[in-house]
């Protein structure tokens, strides 16, 4: 019998080397740099400046509006500035916190004191997820709290925790499932208490048989909880996908997965509200598997949020001949073109390859690959073809793109993986998307100026 | 840039190469699926001097020379990149050579791929942006300019101890061959069709002045260079579907359609013996049962259809998206060949089918998107 699964999709080569190797945890780096912008949304703002004294889990960034976060002290120490550092997600500069720790590594007050949570109301829970600065962590880093708070009119029925762990080489979540199994059962039992949800769900691929045991055991006899063996298929545990292969529901056009009574949250990202509810810590650490062909010895490292990429690289016995630096997974992640990077709270991976992946690319030959393995069922050919001839001057393009569903692109890169003509088909449609946002702005400009000229010419006239 | 601590041992100021994400390729690729398409073709055309002679191999020959000397020297006077190394001019340059007689005059093969390539291709826009098949069009072109050429009223063959024997031009049969005098296969088809005949008569054709089906499966029969050989084109298309390169849906759905079409078609049988009293359309399944799978088998093995099935219909450029589409194409192609076949105009009906298909594709196209993910149903 075939595994769960959604239509579409791409079987690239795992190659998941450090499934086995167990996290271990680093020791504090000298230096701490802690990136505001860790949140999809605005980033947060600094709350302390230089020379303050921090402890561990005390508040340095305070959010910057609704869809933004909460950022804590990753270890005791002292600020030692706000810097300006490159963003490892966008590339543009924000501000961090760098602190020098004193080596104490002690608690804020009222922080890592173990709680009883299981009196609490759904209100009380929410707020200490959202004090606790949790977002996602399997990279999209969406705030937890906001995925937590549905619209009332729009309950939520069941609690997906994602542990598919699709792309390639990322090992973390596999190894938080073997080794945290009992933290990420917590978290779900928090989600659904906090959303008033039935049902909850594990979904593991099929290729990680003991992260789907111990799951299996630490969700035992917790009522309706359930855990689902998917296929082992790139983009498995994309959020629409997921909740498709689980439920049967299709995410509507422009909706939020609330819409369809679904809520999905990374592995990572339970054993964190976990974490904040039973034990009083907010997020400062997180898991970052290490890989690539250039780490001599690649693992998958717990280190505190801010610790620079260089430790990382060294501790992975990373040559120093290597070509391309990536964020995240092979099919997602971003390339980097600095080192001076640090750990974020959405810092899956750290990939890093001897030989740069350039690929030439050349026209379309209609093969109608990336449309049989579309798992949004667009037509990336179409797209592709519309960015390029956008990029030749035909505006029309944005308007065409859009009624073919470029909105619905969820940039998993299935389509660009099996385009036999190399072609960039993520870069075109984000290309398109960019400059519909840019239109958009146009328009609204334009707007508020004709507003502002007809009451000038209204006072003239008046006056 | 912030102080940065160099406990790695990288100079700060090293290259690191960006490019956008998925940084994951697979495996294929362009040129591979071209080479591999060529490779799938030359069973066939290393048969083809078995059955032709070496005037098959200066055909093909000719027509790929021609093909990348062509792309070449318009790529480089559009100052585009030259890119003949990817295989696809020889893939054009292979199949226009396999869809002209052996006998046809030198530069037959040379005009074919010309026209094939400046026009039917680079026009257009070059790779991927032709809206038909560039060997089809190089096909039609020369079929309507060297009618004699194309259309010879023989179709020598050789046999096996002459592999690369001469079998000359049009009008010019050496001695020493074995000669199929008649008209080809399908123009024998098409008299079944086009006339009153009774069914004794059909009877006789089929048994008697068709070539058996053997031969026509393995190829030992008069024809184009490449259309003969149904077991080697065959072989080839398998290699391609299962590494995925071909999809069955237009093959499949192409050869089906044509089957059926010739089953269940009405033909102008003469019933009642001699005497021509009643004349009436009967589909052949009525008319003559026992003769009806044969008959079907002679259509489908006939004519070159079954490269046209397999080579050029399947041509990802001139063919839809979407497997729906692909359906609908070949059942598009596989009809209009059985309606030309019996009632149109002349005996070659698969190259004009294709190209009217291939008009119609960005419309099956538009036809055939699927909902998108989210989209009410």
């Amino acid at each position: 019998m075939g595994r769960a699964t959604f239509r579409g999709g791409i079987h690239p080569p795992t190659n998941k080397w450090t499934a086995d190797a167990a996290i271990e945890t680093l020791p504090v780096a000298d230096r701490l740099v802690v990136p505001m912008a860790q949140n999809l949304g605005a980033p947060s703002r600094p709350t302390v400046a230089k020379g303050d004294k921090v402890k561990r889990g005390g508040v340095i960034g305070r959010p910057d509006g609704l869809i933004s976060a909460y950022v804590h002290a990753p270890t005791s120490g002292a600020v030692t500035g706000i810097e300006r550092i490159v963003d490892a997600s966008t590339g543009r500069m924000f501000d961090a916190v760098a602190i020098e720790p004193d080596g104490e590594d002690a608690w804020a007050d009222g922080c890592n004191q173990r709680r009883e949570w299981t009196g609490l109301s759904a209100e009380t829970l929410r707020k200490t997820v959202a004090e606790a600065g949790i977002v996602g962590m399997g990279g999209a880093t969406f705030p937890t709290h906001v995925k937590l708070t549905p619209p009332a009119d729009k309950p939520i029925d069941t609690v997906l925790v994602n542990g598919a762990e699709c792309e390639p080489y990322l090992t973390c979540d596999h190894r938080l499932m073997v080794e945290q199994a009992a933290d990420i059962a917590m978290g779900l039992r928090i989600c659904l208490a906090a959303t008033g949800a039935q049902r909850g769900i594990v979904a593991v691929e099929a290729n990680k048989p003991d992260a789907i045991q111990a799951m299996r055991k630490a969700i035992e006899g917790l009522e309706g909880c359930s855990l689902e063996v998917l296929e082992t298929k790139y983009p498995q545990g994309a959020e629409k996908q997921l909740i498709l292969t689980c439920l049967g529901r299709e995410v509507p056009t422009g909706g939020l997965p609330s819409d369809i009574g679904a809520l999905a949250q990374n592995v990572g990202t339970a054993a964190a509200i976990a974490d904040a509810v039973t034990k009083g810590r907010p997020l400062t650490e997180r898991v970052v598997t290490v890989s690539g062909d250039a780490a001599g010895r690649p693992g998958n490292f717990r280190v505190r949020i801010g610790t620079p990429i260089r430790r990382l690289l060294d501790r992975a016995e990373v040559k120093d001949d290597f070509e391309e630096l990536l964020f995240g997974g092979p099919m997602m992640g971003k390339d980097q073109f600095t080192l001076d990077l640090y750990v974020k709270k959405g810092t899956s991976g750290v990939l890093v390859f001897r030989r740069a992946a350039v690929y030439e690319h050349g026209p379309c030959i209609r093969c109608g690959a990336c449309v049989r393995h579309c798992p949004s069922y667009l037509n990336p050919s179409r797209l592709s073809i519309l960015g390029e001839s956008f990029l030749d001057g035909n505006l029309a393009a944005i308007d065409d793109s859009l009624a073919l569903g470029l909105m619905d692109c969820i940039l998993c890169g299935a389509c660009a993986y099996v385009c036999p003509a190399r072609r960039q088909i993520i870069h075109l449609v984000e290309t398109l998307r960019a400059e519909r946002r840019k239109a958009l702005q146009r328009q609204r400009e334009k707007e508020q100026a004709q507003v502002a000229q007809l009451k000038r010419e209204v006072e003239k006239v008046g006056g | 840039m912030a102080a940065s601590q160099n406990s790695s041992g990288t100079s700060s100021d090293r290259t690191l190469v960006v490019g956008h994400w998925p940084h994951l390729r697979s495996r294929d690729s362009t040129a591979k699926i071209m080479w591999s398409v060529v490779a799938a073709l030359l069973p066939a055309a290393a048969a083809s001097g078995y059955f032709f002679g070496w005037r098959a191999y200066l055909h093909i020959g000719l027509a790929v020379a021609t093909a990348l000397v062509t792309e070449a020297v318009i790529q480089g006077l559009r100052k585009k990149p030259v890119t003949v190394g990817d295989g696809s001019a020889v893939v054009t340059g292979v199949l226009v050579a396999f869809c002209l007689p052996a006998q046809a005059r030198w530069f037959v093969p040379v005009v074919a791929a010309f026209v094939a390539i400046a026009i039917a291709k680079q026009c257009f826009g070059g790779l991927g942006c032709n809206i038909w098949n560039p060997a089809l069009i190089g096909r039609a072109f020369v079929h309507v300019s060297f009618p004699t050429d194309m259309n010879p009223s023989t179709y020598p063959i050789l046999a096996g101890n002459h592999f690369v024997g001469n079998v000359g031009t049009v009008g010019h049969l050496p001695e020493g061959i074995q000669a199929v005098t008649s008209a080809s296969p399908m123009a024998m088809l098409k008299q079944i069709a086009g006339q009153q005949w009774t069914l004794e008569h059909i009877r006789t054709v089929l048994d008697q002045d068709l070539p058996s089906l053997w031969n026509m499966f393995v190829g030992r029969i008069g024809g184009d260079i490449g259309e003969t050989s149904a077991l080697l084109l065959a072989a080839g298309a398998i290699y391609l579907i299962v590494k995925g390169w071909v999809r069955w849906q237009i093959p499949v759905s192409y050869l089906t359609t044509v089957a059926v079409g010739a089953l269940v078609l009405p033909l102008h049988v003469v019933a009642g013996g001699e005497v021509q009293a009643v004349a009436g359309w009967h589909p052949i399944l009525t008319a003559a049962p026992d003769l009806a799978a044969r008959y079907a088998a002679y259509h489908l093995l006939g004519g070159g259809l079954v490269l046209g099935a397999l080579y050029m219909a399947t041509d990802m450029v001139t063919s839809p998206l979407t497997n729906r589409g692909m359906l609908i194409f070949g059942f598009g192609c596989g009809a209009l060949t059985i309606l030309i076949r019996l009632y149109g105009g002349y005996p070659e009906a698969v190259c004009y089918s294709i190209l009217l298909m291939n008009t119609v594709t960005p419309l099956v196209d538009r036809w055939t998107q699927p909902r998108i993910f989210g989209h009410p149903r």
